[in-house]
């Protein structure tokens, strides 16, 4: 009766939620305080699948309920992307008959890292991606290796690990589990023989603290590495993107499978990967798979085209306090042949807590915008000064820097009659003060 | 003027490397030429040959790789402390100079001694925290973020009063450790470049005259806006 009611009350939280708009963390607070284990006590699809890390986890878990919905079968999903116990609560409980059985075939949760311990403490995952571990809001989550300890702590024995073989800190969770499975990319032509980044995440093994040395890097410390002294080192791959064309925008996975890219970023072929890897266990074909994923366009707001004036641009919403989400911004636009201005925008540190810390800019590799197709840089928001300060520390001259305190103006600015393209790199917190000033695709 | 900057690659968790840039950029306004070096782990290093020493920084387990490394130069490091030659250690760094680091597994490792505090982390609850510092010796507060799992007890003399933020351990209201010119604060990343004023007064003890600070005007404008976010939010507390 009291799974019953807790169902029945969540239901109707939710429902009365989305007609006011309200997220969906409430509802699942309201049920844990009525039933602290309604979790537990529900009837769960053969499918259990979870994907957490620190960067893709929401695009990768929008391209899996994609793939598998495109392929017939019923998937619930965090679609709002609320990743603590509460939202996966709603989503569990919503998604459920008034009995308590979840009607679909898949269960699909997006995880925060620090708190899925808690989640899968009354769910376990039959299936768990970990995508990988950088430099992320550490004012609120330490350092990576503090995540690594937590996260560690939501696995349990009897689930099926999905590992990102390129990454160091999540290969070394498959340390004594014979049982893994290894997403990964060949050496590739982006590729890079020395480090490109301004620090070395990658330099002391995760395990044993010796050096490390890499035959290859992808992108920052993601590559093939291998400890000098206990040989930890990356693992053999089943998924596997064997090459790249970042000029044709194309990538191909197992050799036979070509997948024409929406976006050029490196953390997209990634995310791909990682859903096409997911995709097979469940058993669908590779080659569907890759139909599903050529030239798919998320849908989750990461990625906006718009016009400013007669101007065409990109704005990449990237994770402020996370250089590594910077840095693949900073290659896209880098990247952009034709020639294009950047404007980055740091007006509010974070959306959901206060920090006025800065100390991120530091970490992120701004001397790739030195290239010449790069024109103009366009620095705004509140924390302008700190920004032009970073930027004194890189070789980029300074004719190539504009400094705006007010967003508006820096748009003013850039509603020109320059030719250029534009990409405006931002996080969440800041994005919409930019969007208001543009016509959006 | 020749600066040391250890660990370079395993004490540098937040951007901490550009309090080196910044000292270097200072002292080269200010006429001098510079050199820094880089070491690290099992590297020879000889303090006698440096005026500054900088150290960021790291995780836990990197502390503990740092720490056990350090102590074949502990003799080597009070005597460049002892001859009052300046060094600045930043986050949890300054932690290997006191008696004793515990971890949250109970296991307990030797510092090195220089001060008499002892270290104990935890591994449930990362403290965290924007703060604002007072001390004597300058006239503006300092901004930063402190980062950190570990209480610090028995702190004397300390360097700083906390105005807004954490302290040594839970509800004290004194920051870091001093001693002659040895600096240890749990402030991190580029602590020098958010405080021009405490860059200033740091290149002033090594040059012995006053600093070029003219150019430091967007350092001095950041200074100036976070002082007056957090200063709103402390008001709002």
């Amino acid at each position: 009766m009291k799974k019953f009611l807790t169902i029945l009350i969540t239901k109707l939280l939710r429902f009365a939620g989305k007609l006011i708009g309200r997220g969906s963390s409430k509802p699942g607070q309201v049920a844990l305080r009525l039933c602290p284990d309604i979790l537990s006590r529900m009837e769960l699809p053969k499918y259990i699948i979870a994907v957490t890390g620190s960067n893709g986890k929401t695009s990768t878990v929008e391209m899996i309920a994609h793939i598998l919905t495109k392929n017939g079968l019923t998937v619930a999903w965090n679609k709002e992307g609320s990743n603590q116990i509460e939202g996966v609560t709603t989503l569990v409980l919503g998604s459920a008959t008034l009995g308590g059985k979840v009607k679909a075939d898949i269960l699909l949760i997006e995880s925060d890292e620090r708190f899925a311990r808690y989640t899968f403490k009354y769910i376990r995952p039959t299936h768990y991606v970990i995508t990988n571990l950088y430099r992320d809001q550490l004012t609120r989550n330490g350092h990576p290796e503090w995540v690594r300890d937590a996260l560690a702590d939501s696995i349990t024995d009897g689930t099926q690990l999905i590992l990102n073989a390129d990454d160091p800190l999540v290969s070394a969770f498959g340390q004594s589990r014979d049982n893994v499975i290894w997403f990964g990319a060949d050496k590739l032509s982006t590729d890079t023989e020395d480090l490109v980044s301004v620090y070395n995440d990658g330099a002391y093994c995760p395990v044993c603290k010796a050096p490390m040395v890499y035959s290859t890097h992808h992108y920052n410390h993601i590559g093939h590495y291998r400890c000098t002294a206990c040989g930890y080192h990356r693992h053999d791959t089943q998924y596997t993107i064997t090459s790249v064309d970042m000029d044709k925008g194309e990538m191909t996975i197992d050799g036979t499978h070509t997948i024409t890219l929406a976006l050029k970023s490196l953390y997209n072929i990634y995310n791909i990967l990682s859903a096409y890897t997911v995709a097979s266990i469940v058993g669908i074909d590779g080659a569907k798979i890759a139909a599903d994923m050529n030239r798919y366009v998320l849908k989750n707001g990461r990625v906006i085209t718009f016009s400013l004036g007669s101007r065409r641009g990109t704005m990449l919403t990237s994770k402020h306090e996370n250089s590594i989400s910077y840095d693949q911004s900073i290659r896209v636009a880098a990247a952009y042949k034709e020639g294009c201005d950047v404007l980055i925008i740091v007006d509010a540190v974070s959306r959901k807590y206060f920090t006025s810390d800065v100390s991120w800019l530091y970490d992120i590799d701004f001397e790739m915008l030195g290239s010449d197709n790069i024109h103009q840089i366009v620095l705004a928001g509140k924390y302008v000064n700190d920004l032009a300060v970073r930027f004194s520390y890189t070789d980029i001259p300074n004719e190539k820097i504009r400094l705006f305190e007010s967003i508006d103006e820096a748009a003013d600015y850039l509603n020109s009659d320059r030719s250029e393209y534009i990409y405006v790199i931002t996080c969440f917190s800041d994005k919409g003060k930019f969007l208001v000033k543009v016509k959006e695709d | 003027m020749k600066i040391l900057h250890y660990y370079h690659d395993l004490m540098n968790l937040y951007g901490d490397y550009a309090n080196v840039s910044a000292m270097r950029r200072i002292l080269e306004k200010s006429g001098e030429s510079v050199t820094v070096d880089r070491r690290s782990l099992g590297e020879d290093v000889d303090f006698s040959e440096y005026d500054f020493l900088y150290i960021g920084s790291g995780t836990e387990q990197n502390q503990r790789v740092a720490l056990a490394d350090l102590h074949r130069h502990a003799d080597a490091l009070r005597q460049y402390i002892a001859d009052g030659r300046l060094a600045l250690m930043t986050g949890n760094s300054f932690e290997m100079l006191g008696r004793t680091i515990t971890d949250a597994a109970g296991t307990t490792y030797e510092g090195l001694g220089v001060f008499d505090f002892t270290v104990t982390e935890q591994n449930k609850t990362r403290v965290t925290a924007d703060v604002i510092y007072t001390c004597d010796f300058l006239a503006e507060p300092l901004v930063g973020f402190v980062n950190k799992c570990s209480e610090i007890k028995g702190t004397n003399p300390t360097l700083f009063t906390v105005k807004m933020g954490l302290g040594n351990f839970d509800g004290d209201k004194r920051e870091g450790v001093r001693v002659r010119s040895c600096y240890g604060t749990h402030l991190t990343g580029p602590v020098l470049i958010k405080n021009p004023h405490f860059l200033a007064f740091l290149a002033k003890k090594l040059l012995g005259r006053e600093p070029e600070t003219g150019y430091l005007t967007y350092e001095k404008a950041g200074y100036a806006v976070t002082l007056s976010e957090l200063s709103r939010r402390a008001d709002a507390e």
